[in-house]
């Protein structure tokens, strides 16, 4: 049964095969007159390869330093030396061996193992790895083995120049004014004290600052419609003042609120009983564990009102008895609406008690929180 | 004197220590929207003659009070303890453990065609019962109005404000196509039930206004040919026609807060101002006097203001000026024109209908204009009817087309929880009288 098809296929086939045998062939050979080329291209350049290496040694001698570069250097040398000629390269290339190791690695080691006798041990055992590396391989090892077991780090220490500047800051503090003010405050615990004043300063205006831009975008769009008003048109240029207005407050209301332990800390802690102050994340766990159960009407008249309510907690963080109305703004009916308000949510989100430090009960126990519902407002 | 120096120094840093001990102050922003939760357990069936209605109140009541958007039921198979008794002690940490914030119970007794309801509202987290008990009694024909009085009275003492439950609505119930349309007056109560015709279809009628008591109807109609103001008895639907002063065209009526007198607009000469005329004595006054149109007007609260659309500047705009006239002061500012302006029973917002840009919004704003806030809009949403308690504003939505038809919506004045009223029928032109006594 031959057909065309096996003939066609027949030859293919034998073609394929041919072609893999020549070919495989073909790309051996080419590959070797490539290689000869190379030699030739090398006869050539020898001299210059000669002249060219005795400044590399040269170059490398007063460097001292640049080890690296050495070690790339050798490399090349070897192959060039061992066809032409062994004699004239050694020559030259042990005169920059030997000079290299005495100035770089020997000083150091040397001086840190043995400090007394230098001279005379010390530099028949540097010539003897000298000889050695004068060849071939040696100096490669033995820079590699610097390189690892000299990492820098403890020749600066050996400098020292950090520590002559240090030794100048001691002095320094010695005769700074501290002295004087632990002198000022000699009787109080005067770490409290500095902790203290740091702890409140800086963590109640991060914290407040922090949070308040969360839900303050919201509120600067709002007060578009405001401008309609006649009274508020003048205003209208300072649109977002409203809420920066609130904001502003409400830094304040919680400076204060700071400020009071704070000023008394800074100046004088002893009489301090109440444990540190509350960190501003606590005020504001605090603060937010009554957000959630406060559910403000907004079609409600109460969502224009203002309360200050004021309550006591046991010191498992649960109210004592019921919350009291303390201050208000608005008519009266609608007060109480925002007092019922207030009241229901400090009550609801108490169930097990406010997560609150127990070491600081003392500046927890009375609470006055002004309800503000003026961002929570229609639009 | 060194010692004396250090002890006023001392006295001096120990002040505001002193301070230290004041309490924790913290300001509170940020809360929640959100419904409040109440559980209403089935009342007590006092005797067996009750056991029937017993549910069906105790449904009303809850139906009202979740209707609003401002309470949620938390319903029965959340119980952890049932009521099985009016008097019986309240496991209030049991209520506390399923969210509820309120709970009411009741007891219900029926003999004959009378009966009482007992009922009592407790504020779980507080553990206390809020308010006193309370007891109503009627007939058992009237069992929804007692469920709505139960539901006023929680909603009341739970938000502080005023119910709305137990009122009714005046309104003009339409049937028939778009070209022979019917009309009649009807009332209802505020949920759709209980409707009442008050007129027959042989005329157009028009504009509807409950009396601040609830017992007389103004509205306009077509009787003469022109439009005129009747003026309806509820009780007995006995109807005489206002007099007015002389002009072609009377319309646009409302009652003063007293409901002694009627303010209204009156063309004559192709003019149209606001009037006010006496009920007893039929004396009237002219309260503008532009040659633009004047009309819609609605007065504040306290009766001393009123608030109308005039346009004047060209386009229907709303204005504020004194009850007894004089200068007006323009409101409204906004794109599109502004009509039927009602004023809350609050007296801190107007409500209006905003045509513009080819669709139609009922808004509220202040009496000084500002916060204006769109709550719908729609193809034909107009005349805003405020709820007693100034709450809740309802208004008619018309479908476009040929077939289209008019239907009452009622929404929060938060722009929440717009529902269709229950009427049977196509309905328009509501009007919102006051909690019944």
């Amino acid at each position: 049964m031959q057909t065309p098809g096996t003939y066609i296929s027949a030859t293919g086939h034998i073609l394929l095969i041919g072609w893999l045998f020549f070919g495989w062939g073909f790309d051996a050979d080419p590959l070797e007159f490539d290689a000869m080329d190379v030699s030739v291209i090398s006869g050539e350049a020898f001299e210059e390869m000669l002249a060219a290496r005795t400044p590399v040694p040269g170059d490398a001698s007063p460097t001292a330093p640049m080890l690296p570069e050495i070690v790339d250097t050798p490399p090349p040398l070897p192959p060039v030396a061992s066809p032409v000629a062994p004699a004239l390269p050694p020559e030259t290339v042990d005169q920059p061996d030997v000079e290299l190791p005495p100035p770089a690695a020997p000083a150091p080691l040397v001086t840190e193992a043995e400090p007394t006798p230098p001279e005379a041990p010390d530099t028949p055992d540097a010539p003897p790895p000298s000889p050695n590396v004068d060849i071939n391989a040696p100096p490669a090892p033995t820079q590699a083995d610097r390189v690892a077991s000299t990492p820098t780090a403890p020749p600066p220490p050996d400098a020292q120049v950090d520590d002559i500047v240090r030794e100048e800051v001691v002095p320094d503090a010695t005769t700074t004014a501290e002295v004087v003010t632990e002198e000022t405050t000699p009787t109080a615990p005067e770490e409290t004290a500095t902790e203290i004043a740091i702890e409140n300063v800086k963590p109640s205006g991060l914290v407040d600052t922090s949070l308040r831009p969360v839900s303050r975008p919201s509120r600067p769009t709002p007060p578009a419609p405001e401008p309609a008003t006649p009274t508020q048109t003048a205003e209208t240029p300072a649109a977002p003042e409203p809420p920066s207005d609130d904001a502003v407050e409400a830094a304040l209301a919680a400076a204060l609120a700071v400020e009071t332990p704070a000023a008394p800390a800074t100046a004088a802690a002893p009489a301090v009983a109440a444990g540190p102050p509350m960190t501003g994340a606590e005020r504001d766990s605090f603060r937010l564990s009554v957000n959630r159960c406060w559910n403000v009407d907004p079609g409600s008249v109460a969502s224009r009102v203002t309360v200050e309510v004021a309550f006591e907690l046991d010191r498992n963080g649960q109210v004592i008895g019921q919350p009291r109305l303390v201050s208000s703004d608005g008519d009266q009916s609608a007060v109480n609406i925002a007092f019922e308000a207030a009241r229901r949510a400090i009550l609801r989100c108490q169930s097990g008690g406010y997560p609150l430090p127990a070491d600081k009960y003392e500046q927890w126990k009375d609470v006055v929180f002004t309800f503000d519902p003026s961002g929570m407002r229609l639009r | 004197m060194k010692k004396f120096l250090t002890l006023f120094i001392a006295l001096i840093l120990a002040g505001p220590v002193a301070a230290q001990n004041g309490p924790l102050r913290l300001t509170i922003t940020d809360g929640v929207i959100e419904p409040i939760t109440f559980a209403a357990p089935v009342f007590e069936a006092e005797n067996a003659e009750a056991v029937q209605v017993v549910n069906n109140l105790n449904r009303l009541v809850a139906q009202d009070l979740a209707g609003t958007g401002l309470f949620r039921e938390i319903p029965a198979n959340a119980y952890i303890s049932q009521i099985s008794s009016f008097a019986q002690p309240i496991a209030f940490a049991d209520w506390r453990a399923i969210n509820a914030q309120a709970l009411i119970t009741g007891a219900v007794a029926v003999s004959g065609n009378q009966m009482t309801v007992k009922f009592r509202l407790y504020d779980i987290y507080s553990g206390q019962e809020l308010g006193g008990g309370l007891q109503l009694a009627g007939t058992t024909a009237g069992w929804r109005r007692m469920g709505h009085k139960v539901a006023d009275a929680v909603y009341s003492r739970i938000t502080g404000e005023g119910g709305y439950f137990d009122s009714r609505v005046v309104f003009v119930a339409e049937s028939g196509p778009k070209d022979n349309r019917q009309m009649r007056l009807a009332v209802m109560d505020f949920d759709g039930e209980n409707t009442q015709y008050l007129t027959d279809s042989s005329t157009i009628v028009l504009a509807p206004r409950f009396s601040p008591s609830g017992d007389r109807i103004l509205y306009t109609t077509y009787e003469s040919g022109f439009p005129r103001i009747n003026l309806l008895n509820v009780s007995n639907v006995g109807r005489q026609q206002l007099q007015t002063a002389p002009g072609e065209m009377a319309f646009s009526p409302r009652f003063s807060r007293d409901g002694g007198s009627v303010i209204y607009s009156l063309s004559t000469g192709g003019n149209t101002d606001i009037y006010r005329s006496d009920l007893a004595t039929g004396q009237f006054t002219r309260l503008t006097s532009a040659p633009s149109i004047e009309t819609a007007p609605s007065l504040s609260p306290d009766g001393s203001q009123i608030v109308f659309e005039s346009d004047r500047s060209g386009t229907q705009q709303l204005y504020i000026m004194s009850a007894n006239g004089g200068d007006a002061r323009r409101i409204s500012f906004g794109e599109g024109r502004y009509s039927t302006p009602v004023w809350s029973p609050r007296g801190d917002l107007v409500a209006f209908t905003k045509q513009n840009a080819g669709r139609f919004h009922i808004g509220v704003m202040r009496t000084d204009g500002s916060e204006e806030r769109l709550l719908t809009a729609s193809f034909l949403d107009e005349g805003p009817t405020w709820s007693p308690n100034g709450r809740v504003i309802m208004f008619s939505r018309e479908t476009q087309g040929e077939a289209g038809t008019s239907a009452l919506y009622s929404i929060d004045i938060s722009g929440r929880n717009l529902k269709a009223v229950a009427v049977a029928g196509a309905a328009s032109d509501p009007s919102w009288g006051p909690l019944q006594p």
